[in-house]
């Protein structure tokens, strides 16, 4: 008996590609915005402006958060 | 033991190309690993900063006196328990600044240009303003940290403030 994501993989074979390629392109991104997070913190903390950090922290943590999230969505095989 | 978990095969393929191959999953979970990293580092920044913002400004602390240093001439130090290099400039507009002698971008020493009214740091360029330490060239990301420069008399005190 065929299920609809048997039908599904049958009529598009390229689709779980795609999904999978889709989403490790979006974790990249979030993890270029981590970096240049990061790297905004620490210069504004030298420069002397702390208050920066924290702003810059939470941001981070939402992003981690979509990461996660983001891997529980990906195929499993 | 039962050899119903077949994990093992997943570890220790037989053949040699299978061993190195990283699925798409695993390199997901290793991007979330490192997106993990960059929370804590960034927490680390935050808790720095937050701790380090109690520290109240030091006492004066006498350097020379304004014989000690020609006009276009610097002099070295070092703050009383602190092994951070700073350094005095006597200007061409006779004016006393002082710096911290760590380049922003990699740490080099940095050094005043005579007759320029700016700081160099000869290893990648960079070029600051003498009077304010702003970035005026180069790759340093930021301004050089300054010291209030006092005097009294023929005496030449500086005091760090925080930020």
């Amino acid at each position: 008996m065929s299920t609809f994501r048997r039908g599904q993989e049958q009529s598009h074979p390229q689709k779980k590609n795609m999904i999978m390629s889709t989403l490790i392109v979006v974790l990249l991104i979030n993890l270029l915005i981590q970096i240049w997070l990061l790297y905004t913190a620490l210069n504004n903390a030298l420069e002397g402006h702390p208050e920066v950090a924290y702003s810059t922290f939470i941001a981070s943590f939402v992003l981690f958060v979509v990461c996660v999230i983001w891997l529980f969505f990906l195929p499993r095989k | 033991m039962s050899n119903e978990n077949k994990h093992w095969k997943k570890d220790f393929p037989i053949n040699r190309p299978e061993s190195n191959e990283v699925s798409r999953r695993d390199f997901a979970r290793i991007l979330t690993f490192v997106s993990g990293g960059m929370v804590l580092g960034n927490a680390a920044i935050a808790a720095k900063a937050y701790f380090s913002n109690k520290e109240t400004s030091s006492t004066k602390q006498k350097i020379c006196t304004t014989s000690d240093i020609p006009i276009g001439g610097t002099k070295s130090f070092v703050l009383e328990n602190s092994s951070i290099p700073y350094i005095l400039i006597h200007t061409e507009e006779d004016e006393y600044f002082s710096y911290e002698q760590k380049c922003t971008h990699l740490s080099c020493a940095v050094f005043y240009r005579p007759g320029t009214m700016k700081i160099e740091c000869p290893c990648h360029n960079g070029w600051f303003n003498a009077k304010t330490g702003e970035v005026l060239q180069g790759p340093p990301p930021r301004p050089l940290t300054k010291l209030e420069v006092i005097l009294e008399g023929n005496d030449i005190f500086v005091k760090k403030n925080r930020l």
